[in-house]
């Protein structure tokens, strides 16, 4: 009989060459005599344009100055960052009333209020405060940014704006500190315990309605001076379009891409037409066409606004481009999916509602996300046509008389904004993608 | 390349059906009726049509606009600028977006009358000129022999330039870009010999170079570039408005009256000429549709055309810097083609 003797023997510690900072130098930049060589000149590179971009950016750079003559007086190799300073009210709210800026700024801060909710934990009913943002934030904003005299249903969205952004602020204050919901918050200031949902309810709709009656009273007085959209411009003129273009090509590319799977032969027909059709030309055709050849149709003297006919353009066109998208995200749901839910007794809506399109969606981030940041960075094409988006401000600037030629400091300031914006769109991405996952890996 | 072949050939069909649909509208009607004028530019352009960095639109033709607002409504700023790109600028003025273009466009024989539009008066003759180093030697564009010359691409610029080298002789190669800065840029760091544009823009550049005594615009010039305002096709009130208030500006200069010295001069003139122009005497307002004052308001407000030429295109601080005196730009009375003729 043989007599087995385990033995515990020491653990060594992995040898320096593995884990030591010099030991994965070693590995990995200077493991053979190519990669040394290879890795000098790399670090050449790159320090010879980290040094040219520093000095010209940071070092040489003038800051302060009344025009480009100067600069060149002060430092003719440096940047003239002071060319872009002098136009950053340009470059961020266009040509837009200096006296009136207040408004997009309280516009832009409500709209962070709207939407801070939805980031905050332990805040309930996310949805309807996503679906309250994309449908009543538009009036709110629309009615700062624009402003002038508003006709009954003006006032009354006006109003229910409000209304849902005092609402949506202390229910997620509410949520925040105690985990409730407004109406539940509610309930539980009576001193009765288990109020039913129905009276919680009631509570919360005469709540809203006392609510809805105090600030139509007041936003009657409310009045603010119209502002044309040809004085809006800069980068709040790309968020816009952008925006709007963005919270309309979901819903427009859901819908899409459903009627493209529809058995329906006329939906099937009319989806694929109008994807098709609009996916098989540049984008600045389809601005063209809307800018230029719609108005010839029109009787004369019928002026549409064109930052209206630009926004359905790309409303149209991004509403395309996200059909394929989702089309591509329903496609990864098993027939059984399907098959499954029909067993239950869901009919189409709800196999899609509840079944499918979490599902999809889902598996979709990645590539909504990218279609969004798509969006933003196709907006600046709108300054060929003539609006002064940010790009198109940018550009101006080598064109007024104390700037005349500074072409590069303005075009490099727009590439760190644009990265900046786009660069937080795909990291919010990642972090969706993270939370949502429900690790279904196989 | 293909893209702008494709948007060409839609504006192009667009701007050929656009006369169809221009109608001999009374655009003072209309104009008045709104409240305020539209008035169309470009894309900014240097000393013509420029935003300064509060969002406000400055120069040579943004003052003809305001000319004819302040004729017709006796306040200047009762006006929309409209930025239009180039493609569409034509189509814009024919389907009635735009009452009125002032875009340094050149007045040619087709555009006037193929495009369902009338061009107006000049108010700016430019005409296309090369730029080279001082310390080159060169002194004469027929001196470019075999040279590389910097032009940007799709422009009337680089048709003129190789008619102008074949007609001389001269095998000048033309070194062609799509963007104006990068040709710029390539030109200063010695990529080519000499730039050719119409000689404003090579004034605006220069004026933009790190070293501008450097460089030096040659005397010859090789192209005729009339730049006008234009106004639809088929309103002849309409068009006389917009060019007797650039002629009420060049008039103005050649009687004396400035922007500073009007008041004093409608109140005390003996001229009749100036008398008559202010609307002390006579009746010339009538046939315009306008009021008594339309063009004391236009000199009060904007300025003759001296006073804005020096503002904006000459010596004025911040000006462009293009030299007015010897040029086709100065009053007839001095050997130029500023002339207006008799307000009576």
């Amino acid at each position: 009989m043989a007599t087995i003797k385990t033995m515990k023997k020491n653990a060594v510690t992995a040898p320096l060459s593995e884990i030591s900072v010099l030991g994965w130098i070693r590995k990995n930049l200077f493991s053979s005599v190519l990669n040394t060589l290879l890795t000098f000149v790399t670090v050449y590179i790159i320090y010879t344009t980290l040094k040219g971009v520093w000095s010209w950016g940071i070092v040489d750079a003038v800051w302060v100055a009344e025009n480009r003559r100067e600069c060149f007086a002060i430092n003719v190799d440096g940047a003239c960052w002071a060319g872009v300073i002098a136009w950053l009210d340009n470059i961020f709210y266009g040509r837009y009333p200096r006296e009136e800026l207040w408004r997009i700024n309280l516009g832009i801060f409500f709209l962070f209020m709207w939407m801070v909710p939805l980031w905050l934990p332990r805040v309930k009913a996310k949805i309807s405060i996503g679906m309250t943002t994309v449908f009543l934030y538009p009036f709110l904003g629309g009615y700062l940014f624009a402003g002038g005299e508003k006709g009954i249903f003006m006032q009354v969205m006006l109003t229910a704006a409000v209304v849902c952004l005092l609402v949506n602020t202390i229910h997620s204050i509410i949520g925040v500190f105690s985990g409730r919901s407004l109406p539940e918050f509610f309930a539980s200031l009576s001193n009765k315990k288990n109020i039913c949902e129905k009276t919680q309810r009631n509570i919360f709709f005469g709540f809203l309605a006392i609510l809805f009656v105090l600030i139509y009273v007041w936003q009657m007085s409310w009045n603010v001076e119209r502002v044309p959209w040809t004085k809006w411009g800069g980068l709040f003129l790309t968020l816009v379009i952008a925006g709007i273009g963005i919270a309309s090509a979901l819903p427009g590319g859901i819908v899409l891409a459903l009627g493209r799977r529809s058995r329906m032969p006329v939906i099937r027909v009319f989806s694929t037409a109008f994807i098709e059709l609009f996916r098989s030309v540049p984008i600045i055709t389809v601005l063209f066409m809307a800018t230029t050849m719609f108005p010839l149709f029109m009787p004369q003297g019928f002026v549409l606004n064109k930052l209206v006919q630009v926004i359905i353009a790309v409303c149209l066109f991004n509403a395309a481009y996200m059909a394929e998208t989702v089309r591509g995200g329903l496609q990864t749901i098993p027939q059984g999916q399907f098959e499954g839910a029909h067993t239950i007794g869901l009919g189409y809506w709800q196999t899609m509602g509840l079944v499918v399109m979490p599902q999809a969606l889902k598996h979709m981030i990645p590539n909504i996300v990218g279609n969004f940041i798509t969006v933003l960075k196709d907006t600046t094409l709108v300054s060929i046509i003539g609006l002064f988006d940010v790009l198109g401000m940018l550009r101006s600037i080598g064109k007024d008389l104390p700037w005349l030629g500074l072409h590069i400091e303005p075009l490099v300031f727009g590439a760190i904004l644009f990265f900046l914006i786009c660069f937080t769109m795909s990291k919010y991405s990642r972090h969706l993608e993270a939370k949502l996952s429900t690790n279904h890996h196989n | 390349m293909k893209l702008s072949t494709l948007l060409t050939s839609v504006v192009a069909f667009a701007v050929m059906a656009a006369p169809a649909v221009a109608s001999t509208g009374d655009t003072l009607d209309i104009v008045k009726k709104r409240g305020h004028l539209r008035c169309q530019v470009g894309t900014p352009s240097g000393g013509f049509y420029n935003l300064d960095a509060d969002g406000n639109w400055y120069g040579l033709d943004v003052a003809v606009c305001q000319a004819v607002t302040a004729a017709i409504f006796g306040d200047k700023k009762k006006m929309e600028i409209q930025s239009v790109s180039s493609q569409a600028r034509f189509t814009a003025l024919a389907n009635g977006e735009s009452d009125l273009l002032c875009r340094t466009a050149t007045w040619t024989i087709s555009r006037d009358t193929q495009l369902g539009l009338d061009f107006v008066t000049p108010n700016f003759y430019d005409g296309q000129g090369f730029t080279v180093l001082k310390e080159s030697g060169i002194t004469s564009a027929l001196q470019l022999k075999g040279a590389k010359v910097c032009v940007t691409t799709g422009t009337t610029s680089e048709l003129n330039l190789a008619d102008f080298s074949r007609a001389h002789d001269l095998n000048i190669s033309a070194v062609t870009f799509e963007d104006w800065n990068v040709r710029d840029d390539t030109y200063l760091k010695g990529g080519c010999d000499a730039v050719t544009i119409d000689k404003s823009s090579l004034a605006a550049n220069i004026v933009s170079f790190p070293n501008p005594a450097d460089h030096m615009i040659l005397p010859e010039t090789i192209s005729k570039e009339p730049l006008g305002p234009a106004v639809r096709h088929g309103d002849s009130q309409w068009a006389d408005i917009v060019r007797w208030s650039l002629f009420a500006m060049i008039n103005a200069e050649e009687l004396g009256v400035t922007s500073a010295n009007v008041d004093d001069m409608r109140a005390n003139s003996k001229n009749i000429d100036v008398r008559r122009m202010l609307g002390v005497e006579g009746n010339i307002h009538e046939g315009l549709g306008l009021s008594k004052d339309w063009a004391y308001n236009i000199i009060k407000q904007v300025g003759n055309y001296g006073e804005n030429y020096e503002k904006y295109i000459g010596s004025g601080e911040g000006a462009l810097g293009i030299q007015r005196k010897g040029t086709l730009n100065e009053l007839w009375t001095n050997g130029g083609l500023m002339y207006s003729p008799p307000m009576r």
